[in-house]
C-alpha cells in the first residue's frame, strides 16, 4: 500500500449511513499511560474491558444514535484533522466493538450472526479446556454481593492504618524469626514429608482463598473510593498442573485512574499473605517443636515466602507480579505488545517489510517491551520444560500425553505459525523471497553453528576430597597398651613410637626359650664328646629353639609401633587405652598423609566410560569446591576405576549426605547408590594452594573436558538421557 | 435518488426484448425467490479444513471424469434413432413429461440422458445442427455442475442449451452468462427456436433495457446477459429491497403493512442457476473486479484538489521526490519529497494543510502519471478515460478505478474531472457468483486455473477432447532482445505468410500497440484491419471475415470472442490461419485463447508468439535476469528454452501473485461479513 493510512475504505458505504451507538450499559473510564489519554470502555453486564484511544474515542463519542457515521467522521477529520481515524480504522473499530457486543446498532438485531459469536467463543473456550489442560480455570461463584457487605470490615485494610499495622506485623514476625534463621532452614526438608503434605495442602488452599479476597477486598474498596465500580464477579477454581486452586477475577480494576490503586489490587493478595506469614511467624516462634501449631505455622510462612516470591510476585508468568509491574511501566498488555513488538523488530529490520505496525505508544515504552519479552520468552522456556518434566515423572504415561500437548502447544504450534507465516501472509508479499532467505539463513546459521561447529564439552561428577595415603595401624601383637601417642600428633618416619605395649607372656616365653636354649646347648656339647650321633639331634633342636625365640622377639618387636610415613597419627582411644589389653589385629588409629591427597569423584554411567575413554589417567581436570565456587583447582587424573560400583566412597556423595547421587532407598547407612557409577581418582596439581587449601571430607566437583562436540548434539544426549532415566 | 452502475448505466430507454408467454405466476414466486435468496456466499474455510479443502481440491481435477462423460454421452447418442423417429407432437408431449420430472426434481439419471437427447433431435430438426459426441459429454458435465474445457470453434454456444433447457424446465430460471450485450442478444434470438420447441421461452438482457424489459427477461425459463448486468440488477434489487433483509421480514412487513415494500419492483428471480461462458475469464481473470452501483456526489473543493495534486506533481522529480515500483505498480514519496511537497503546499487551503491526506493526493497523482500511460491503461476518447483492460487489451467504458484514481487521471489528462461517487452497493463477481446454487461453466481454457476453480466455486473442471484431433501447428516463441526487433519481425512474419494468401490474426495487447502495428503495416502498404474499440457486433463482423483469403486482422487479444474465423475457400490447403502473438499475457490461458483461434475444429493452421526482453511481463516479473539477457542480446534474436523459460517464469509469478491477491479479497470479504454485522449483510 502506497500509503500508510489511507483516507478512504471501499467499504464505507456499509457503514457511513448508519447510526450505531455504544449500548447504554457500558461505561468508560479516562486514563493516562505515558502522557497519553486513553478510554477504558466497560460492558457492566459482563465486565469486559475495550481500550480506546483518544481519537477512537472521540469518534464513538460523536455516535449518538441520531448522528450518522459518515457525520460523525467528517466532524471528527474536522476537529482532529491526521490523527483522526481513517475511514478504513472506523470501520475495523466499529467491527470490534460489535464483536465485543459493546455496539447498538439502529438496525434489527443480526441474531443469527449473535448466536454465531456466541457459539465460536463457546469453542474457543471448551477448546482452551483441552488445548490447556495444565492450566484451566472454572468460574463458580458471584462474590461481589458477598464483598460489598463485608468491604467496610476490611476495606481499612489497605487505606493507611492498614498499611501501618502491617508494617508493625511484618517487623514483628521478622524480629521473631531473627536468631531463628538456622532453624527455620533446618526444618524445610519436613515440609514435603508425606505425612505433612495433606496439611500443606489445606494451609495453602486456605491462604490463598484468603489472597484472593485480598485482591477482591482491595477492588472493591479502590472501586468504591474512585466510584468507579470495581465490581468483582467472578470466582472459581483454576488447575495449575492439576493442583486446584481459587482465583477471582479483579479486571475491573482496569477502570481505576490511579495506577498506584491498581498496582495494589495487583499486589493486595500478596500483601495478605504476607502478613499471615508474619503472624505465623510470631506464632511459629513461640511455639514448641512437634506440636501442631508450630507445624502449621510453619507451613504457612513456607507458603507465603516462597510460593508468593517464586510465583505471585514473579513479572515473568501472568499472576500478579505481571499486572503490578505493567501498571507501574504504565504499559499495559505488556505480555502481548511485547510479543508484538519483537514481531514488530524483525519484520522491520530483518525481513523489510514496509510500515509495519508498530505497537508501541512511545519510545519510552520500547526499551520495557523488548526487555519483557526477552525475559519472558526465556523464563518461558525453562518453566515449561520444568512443568513438562514434573508432568511426565508424576504422572507417567498420562503424563506424556499431556506434556505431548505442552510440546505441540508450546514449541510446535509456534513453527508451524512462523512457517505458514512466511509462506501466504499478505503482508509479506513484496518481501517474502527476503524474508524467507533471512529466515532459512538465519536457521541454517544456527543449526550449522550448533550442530557442526563442535564446542567445549565438559562432564561433571562430585568427588569427595580423600587424604592420599591413610592406614590403619593395627596392635601387632597382643599386649596391654603401655602408652600411645596422643591423637593428631604430626610423626615422621621411624620418628616416636605410636603405640607401646608390654606382654609379659612373652617375655617369660623369652626367657624359657632362652633358658631351653641353654639347655640344649648344654646338652649338645655333651652329646659332641659322648655321642656324635646324638649331637646331630639335638643341634635341630636348638635350631627349633631359636627359631621360637626369634618369633617371640618379632612379636615383641610389634609391641612398639613407629610411623612408616610422614603423616598424622589419629586415633580416637588414644587416651583411653593406656593399661588395656589390645589383642593383635585390633585397630588402634590411623596414620594419614594429608599432604597428598587423592580426590575420589563418582560419575554416572554416562560420564564414567566416556572420561575413561577420552581423558584417561593423566588428563588435567577443573574442580571447584562446594560452597566455595570462587576457587577454581586443578587436578590431574590418576587411576579410572575400570568397573562399575555401588558402594559409595562417602555418604557426604548420596542424597542423604546432600550429595547429588541418588541412594538405595534400603540403605540405611547412605552409602549404596541406586544406580552403579564409576570412580576416578583425581590427583590436586596445585597443592595446598594458600588462598584455598583442600581438606580431607570436602566435596568437590569435577569437570572433565571431553572431546569439543557441537551443542546440538550435546543437548540431544541431554535430553535423551533425561527421557531414558525417566522411562 | 439517481442510480447509476459504475459499469453499466441505468436503463433509460426502452430496447428490443425477446418475450414469450409469460405465465403469470411466476412474479410473486420469483419475487419470494429473491427474498429468499441467500445473501452470503460459502465462507471460505480455514485454519484445518482449509488445508483439508485444499487437498480434496489437488485430488479432485484428478477423478477420471471424462471417461465418464463421453461415454454417457455414448449412451445419449444411442438414442439418436429412437428420437429420429417420433413425430413432432410426440416429441413436445416427451418435452412436457420431463419438464415435469425436472421441475419436481425427481429426475435420474436416465432422465438426463433422454433429456439430453431429446434436445438433441430439437436442434437437429430446429438449427439443423446435431451436437456431436464431445458437446454432448460437455452438455452432461454442466449438467452435473462441472466446469467444461472445450477447445475454441468446439460449438459452445450449442453445448450451452443443453444444461440450459434443463435448468429451464427446472423453472427457477437459468441466467446463460455471455461475454457481451451483442452475443447475449444473438444467441438468445438464434436459439429461441430450440428452447420454445422444447416448452421453454429465452429472455436477454442488454444494458439499455428499461427494469420492466428487464423483468421480463428474467422471469423468462432462460435469460441470455451478460455478468454485468446480472450482478447489476441483482445489486438493484437489492438496494430496492433496502432494509429488508429477507423472507422474514418482508412477511412481517406485508401482515404490518399490508404492503410489499419494493417487492413488486423487484427484476429478478433469485439466483438459481448460471451457465457461464468463457468462465475462466468471468471467475478468475474478473473475480475480484467489483461490481459498484453509485451516487455521485459533486464536490467541487475535491475535484480541484485533483487538479491542484496533478499541477503538484508536474513540479516533483522522479527518484528524488518520489520512486516508482513497477512491479507492485505503485509509488512513494520520498523523505525529501514529503518535505518539498509540504514546502509547495504551503498557503495552500484546506485539505492541503493535512499532511496525510496531502501526501495520499500527490501519491495518487504520481500514480496516475507514472504508472498510468495513455494507450495502455486507458484511452482519451470524447473527453474521458476510458479504461483499457489490460489483460485482453480491450476498452471497457463505464468502468472507473477506485480510491479517486480515475479522477486522478482525468486532471492528469487536464479533463474535466468527473464527480466524485459514493458508493451504495457492491459486490464482487467472485462473490456474486458464489450465491448462485448451481454453477458450471465452459471456457477454452481452464486446466490452469482448476485448483482455484475448485477452492473457490467447487467447481471441478473437466478437460474434454476435441471432435477432430487438432492440427495446428504451435511454433515456439521468438524472444527477441528489444521491442523493436520484434516489431520488425512480426511485420515481416506477417509480409511473409501475407504472400502465400493465408489469413493473419496478430493479437496485440495494448490499444498503443496495435496502433503502432499498425502504422508500420500502413507504411508497406500492407492492407490490414484494426479492432481496438468497443464495438460488438462490427467487431464480429470483421472477426468473422478475418479467415477470409489475404486478410490482415489487428485486434486486442480478446476481440469477438464468441464468434468463428471461418476460413474462406482455398485457406485450408494454404495452410489455414496464422495467428501472431505479439506479446506473452500475465496468464498462459490468455495465450491458448488466442493461439486457440487458428486450427479450430481440425482445420489447419498456426500460431506463435513474438516477444521482447522489454515486455513489461519480463520486466515487471523477472526483471533482473530480463535486463541482464536483454543487455547482453541488444537487437539480436534469442529464441531458444531458456529464454522461453523466462517468461514462463514470469507468467507462473504473474499467476500467483493474482492468486494471492484474489484470496485476500475473498478473506477480507469474510472479515467484513463477520465484523460488520451491525451493517447488515452485504448485498
Amino acid at each position: 500500500m502506497p500509503v500508510d493510512r489511507p483516507t478512504f475504505s471501499e467499504s464505507w458505504y456499509r457503514v457511513a449511513e448508519l447510526k450505531p451507538r455504544l449500548r447504554s450499559l457500558v461505561q468508560s473510564y479516562r486514563q493516562r499511560y505515558r502522557g497519553r489519554t486513553w478510554h477504558v470502555l466497560r460492558d457492566s453486564a459482563n465486565n469486559k474491558f475495550f481500550r480506546l484511544d483518544e481519537a477512537s474515542y472521540h469518534f464513538i463519542g460523536l455516535l449518538d444514535g441520531r448522528r450518522q457515521v459518515a457525520d460523525a467522521w467528517k466532524v471528527c477529520c474536522e476537529q482532529l484533522g491526521d490523527s483522526a481515524p481513517t475511514q478504513g480504522e472506523a470501520i475495523q473499530l466499529l467491527g470490534q466493538l460489535y464483536q465485543s457486543n459493546l455496539l447498538d446498532a439502529d438496525l434489527p438485531a443480526d441474531a443469527a450472526g449473535m448466536f454465531e459469536r456466541f457459539s465460536k467463543r463457546r469453542r474457543k473456550e471448551v477448546g482452551g479446556y483441552f488445548m490447556n489442560l495444565l492450566f484451566s480455570r472454572i468460574p463458580l461463584i458471584d462474590p461481589d454481593h458477598f464483598l460489598d457487605s463485608w468491604v467496610k470490615a476490611f476495606g481499612w485494610c489497605f487505606g493507611p492504618v492498614g498499611i501501618f499495622l502491617w508494617v508493625v506485623l511484618l517487623g514483628t514476625g521478622l524480629w521473631a524469626l531473627t536468631g531463628r534463621v538456622e532453624a527455620l532452614w533446618d526444618q524445610k526438608s519436613g515440609i514435603l514429608d508425606p505425612s505433612n503434605l495433606p496439611w500443606l495442602y489445606v494451609c495453602m488452599i486456605l491462604i490463598k482463598a484468603i489472597h484472593e479476597f485480598g485482591h477482591g477486598f482491595a477492588c472493591k474498596h479502590f472501586g468504591q473510593q474512585s466510584h468507579s465500580g470495581g465490581e468483582v464477579h467472578t470466582m472459581g477454581i483454576m488447575f495449575i498442573v492439576f493442583m486446584p486452586l481459587p482465583y477471582v477475577d479483579a479486571t475491573s480494576a482496569w477502570s481505576l485512574r490511579n495506577k498506584w490503586h491498581r498496582a495494589f489490587i495487583g499486589a493486595a493478595g500478596m500483601y495478605v499473605e504476607v502478613a499471615i506469614g508474619a503472624a505465623a511467624a510470631i506464632v511459629w516462634a513461640n511455639s514448641a517443636t512437634g506440636t501442631l501449631p508450630h507445624a502449621l505455622a510453619y507451613n504457612l510462612i513456607f507458603i507465603a515466602g516462597v510460593t508468593t516470591i517464586l510465583f505471585n510476585a514473579n513479572p515473568l508468568i501472568k499472576f500478579d507480579g505481571y499486572y503490578i509491574l505493567s501498571d507501574l511501566l504504565e504499559t499495559p498488555n505488556l505480555a502481548q505488545r511485547g510479543k508484538d513488538y519483537i514481531y514488530y523488530l524483525v519484520k522491520k529490520y530483518a525481513y523489510g517489510v514496509q510500515r509495519p505496525r508498530d505497537p508501541s505508544h512511545s519510545p519510552g515504552e520500547r526499551f520495557w517491551l523488548v526487555v519483557y519479552a526477552i525475559g519472558a520468552s526465556i523464563y518461558r522456556v525453562f518453566i515449561s520444560v520444568s512443568i513438562i518434566l514434573f508432568v511426565v515423572d508424576t504422572l507417567k504415561y498420562m503424563g506424556i500425553l499431556l506434556a505431548m500437548s505442552g510440546v505441540i502447544g508450546w514449541m510446535i504450534v509456534p513453527v508451524f505459525k512462523w512457517v505458514h507465516y512466511l509462506l501466504a501472509n499478505p503482508e509479506l508479499h513484496r518481501v517474502r523471497v527476503r524474508a524467507q532467505l533471512v529466515t532459512v539463513i538465519f536457521v541454517t546459521v544456527l543449526i550449522g553453528g550448533l550442530g557442526i561447529i563442535p564446542a567445549p564439552y565438559h562432564v561433571r561428577g562430585e568427588g569427595v576430597v580423600e587424604p592420599g595415603r591413610i592406614e590403619t595401624v593395627f596392635a601387632g601383637a597382643d599386649g596391654f597398651i603401655d602408652g600411645v601417642l596422643p591423637s593428631a600428633t604430626q610423626v615422621k618416619a621411624g620418628g616416636v613410637d605410636l603405640v607401646t605395649a608390654r606382654n609379659h607372656e612373652l617375655q617369660i616365653e623369652r626367657r624359657r626359650l632362652l633358658a631351653e636354649r641353654g639347655l640344649y646347648a648344654a646338652y649338645y656339647r655333651q652329646a659332641r664328646s659322648d655321642e656324635p650321633a646324638q649331637a646331630q639331634i639335638v643341634q635341630g633342636q636348638i635350631l627349633a629353639v631359636e627359631e621360637q625365640l626369634s618369633r617371640v622377639d618379632q612379636k615383641l618387636a610389634a609391641l612398639r609401633i613407629q610411623p612408616n610415613f610422614d603423616g598424622v597419627w589419629v586415633s580416637d582411644k588414644a587416651d583411653r587405652m593406656g593399661g588395656m589389653f589390645a589383642k593383635q589385629g585390633e585397630p588402634i588409629g590411623v596414620l594419614v598423609d594429608f599432604q597428598q591427597l587423592v580426590i575420589r569423584v563418582t560419575t554416572d554411567q554416562y560420564v564414567g566410560p566416556q572420561v575413561m575413554r577420552h581423558s584417561g589417567e593423566g588428563s588435567t581436570v577443573q574442580m571447584r569446591v562446594r560452597g566455595r565456587p570462587e576457587v577454581l583447582l586443578e587436578g590431574r587424573v590418576v587411576k579410572v576405576l575400570k568397573a562399575a560400583r555401588r558402594e559409595l566412597p562417602s555418604a557426604a556423595l548420596g542424597y542423604a549426605g546432600g550429595g547429588s547421587i541418588a541412594i538405595d532407598s534400603e540403605d540405611r547407612e547412605g552409602t549404596r547408590a541406586q544406580e552403579p557409577f564409576f570412580e576416578i581418582q583425581i590427583e590436586p596439581v596445585t597443592e595446598s594452594d594458600v588462598s584455598a587449601p583442600l581438606y580431607a571430607g570436602q566435596r568437590v566437583v569435577a569437570r572433565f573436558a571431553l572431546p569439543d562436540t557441537p551443542l546440538l548434539k550435546q543437548w540431544w544426549l541431554t535430553i535423551r538421557q533425561v527421557i531414558q532415566q525417566r522411562f | 435518488m439517481s442510480i447509476s452502475t459504475n459499469q453499466q448505466r441505468m436503463p433509460s430507454d426502452a430496447g428490443p426484448v425477446q418475450t414469450a408467454q409469460v405465465p403469470a405466476w411466476t412474479a410473486p414466486v420469483g419475487a419470494w425467490r429473491m427474498l429468499a435468496q441467500r445473501r452470503d456466499a460459502p465462507k471460505l474455510p480455514k485454519g484445518l479444513d482449509a488445508a483439508w479443502d485444499a487437498g480434496v481440491g489437488l485430488f479432485v481435477p484428478m477423478v477420471p471424469r471424462r471417461g465418464r462423460y463421453l461415454r454417457r454421452a455414448e449412451r445419449v447418442l444411442g438414442m439418436e434413432d429412437e428420437y429420429h423417429g417420433l413425430a413432432g407432437s410426440a416429441l413436445r408431449e416427451r418435452a412436457v413429461q420431463l419438464r415435469g420430472l425436472f421441475r419436481l426434481g425427481r429426475e435420474k439419471t436416465a432422465d438426463v440422458d433422454c433429456a439430453l437427447a431429446l434436445v438433441r433431435e430439437v436442434s437437429r430438426r430446429e438449427l439443423g445442427m446435431e451436437p456431436y459426441r464431445e458437446q454432448v459429454a460437455a452438455a452432461v458435465a454442466m449438467v452435473d455442475g462441472c466446469l467444461v474445457e472445450l477447445a475454441t470453434g468446439e460449438g459452445k454456444t450449442l453445448v450451452a442449451t443443453m444444461p440450459a433447457v434443463i435448468a429451464g424446465w427446472r423453472g427457477r430460471g437459468c441466467h446463460v452468462m455471455t461475454v457481451n450485450d451483442y452475443l447475449a442478444k444473438r444467441d438468445a434470438t438464434g436459439l429461441g427456436k430450440l428452447y420454445s420447441a422444447c416448452g421453454l421461452n429465452v429472455g436477454w438482457v442488454d444494458g439499455e433495457m428499461p427494469p420492466p424489459d428487464r423483468k421480463r427477461a428474467y422471469d423468462a425459463d432462460i435469460t441470455y446477459c451478460t455478468n454485468k448486468e446480472a450482478a447489476a440488477d441483482y445489486l438493484r434489487d437489492r438496494l430496492q429491497l433496502g432494509r429488508m433483509r429477507g423472507l422474514t421480514e418482508a412477511l412481517v412487513e406485508k401482515i404490518n403493512h399490508g404492503g410489499m415494500g419494493g417487492v413488486d419492483r423487484l427484476v429478478m428471480r433469485g439466483l438459481e442457476t448460471a451457465i457461464i461462458d468463457e468462465a475462466d475469464s468471468l471467475l478468475i481473470d474478473e473475480a475480484v473486479t467489483p461490481l459498484i452501483i453509485s451516487t455521485e456526489v459533486p464536490n467541487a473543493e475535491q475535484d480541484q484538489a485533483f487538479e491542484q495534486a496533478a499541477k503538484l506533481v508536474s513540479r516533483l522529480e522522479a527518484e528524488e521526490h518520489y520512486k516508482v515500483n513497477l512491479r507492485y505498480r505503485d509509488a512513494d514519496l520520498t523523505r525529501g519529497g514529503k518535505a518539498y511537497v509540504a514546502e509547495l503546499c504551503d498557503g495552500l487551503p484546506g485539505i492541503w494543510q493535512s499532511p496525510r491526506m496531502r501526501d495520499e493526493l500527490i501519491v495518487q497523482a504520481i500514480t496516475a502519471k507514472e504508472l498510468f500511460l495513455n494507450g495502455q491503461q486507458y484511452v482519451v476518447q470524447e473527453g474521458k478515460v476510458v479504461i483499457v483492460d489490460e489483460s485482453t487489451g480491450r476498452l471497457i467504458p463505464d468502468r472507473s478505478w477506485r480510491h479517486g484514481l480515475h479522477q486522478a487521471v482525468e486532471a492528469k489528462e487536464r479533463l474535466e474531472v468527473s464527480p466524485a461517487k459514493d458508493t451504495m452497493a457492491r459486490v464482487s463477481f467472485q462473490r456474486f457468483f458464489r450465491m448462485y446454487r448451481r454453477l458450471s461453466g465452459m471456457t477454452g481454457t481452464a486446466w490452469e486455473a482448476r485448483h482455484e476453480l475448485w477452492q473457490v466455486y467447487k467447481l471441478p473442471s473437466v478437460r474434454i477432447p476435441t471432435h477432430k484431433p487438432c492440427i495446428r501447428i504451435q511454433h515456439g516463441d521468438r524472444v527477441f532482445g528489444s521491442s523493436e526487433a520484434r516489431w520488425t519481425a512480426v511485420v515481416e512474419d506477417i509480409r511473409g505468410v501475407h504472400k502465400s494468401g493465408r489469413p493473419v490474426l496478430v493479437g496485440t495487447r495494448s490499444v498503443e500497440a496495435s496502433e503502432k502495428l499498425s502504422s508500420m503495416l500502413t507504411a508497406l502498404a500492407l492492407k490490414h484491419e484494426v479492432l481496438n474499440a468497443v464495438r460488438h457486433e462490427e467487431e464480429a463482423g470483421i472477426v468473422e471475415q478475418a479467415g477470409q483469403p489475404g486478410r490482415i486482422t489487428v485486434a486486442t487479444n480478446m476481440a469477438g470472442r464468441g464468434t468463428d474465423i471461418k476460413l474462406g475457400p482455398g485457406i485450408a490447403k494454404a495452410g489455414g490461419l496464422h495467428v501472431i502473438s505479439t506479446d506473452r499475457n500475465e496468464s498462459g490461458r490468455i495465450d491458448r485463447q488466442l493461439y486457440g483461434r487458428a486450427g479450430r475444429q481440425g482445420d489447419p493452421g498456426s500460431a506463435i508468439a513474438y516477444v521482447s526482453l522489454e515486455d513489461e511481463l519480463v520486466r515487471k516479473y523477472v526483471g533482473g535476469a530480463s535486463r541482464r539477457a536483454s543487455k547482453r542480446s541488444g537487437d539480436r534474436e534469442v529464441s531458444g528454452s531458456r529464454m522461453s523459460r523466462l517468461f514462463s517464469r514470469a507468467q507462473a509469478r504473474a499467476q500467483r501473485l493474482a492468486r494471492r491477491q484474489r484470496k485476500s479479497v475473498l478473506k477480507s470479504d469474510d472479515w467484513m461479513e463477520e465484523n460488520l454485522g451491525f451493517a447488515g449483510r452485504e448485498y
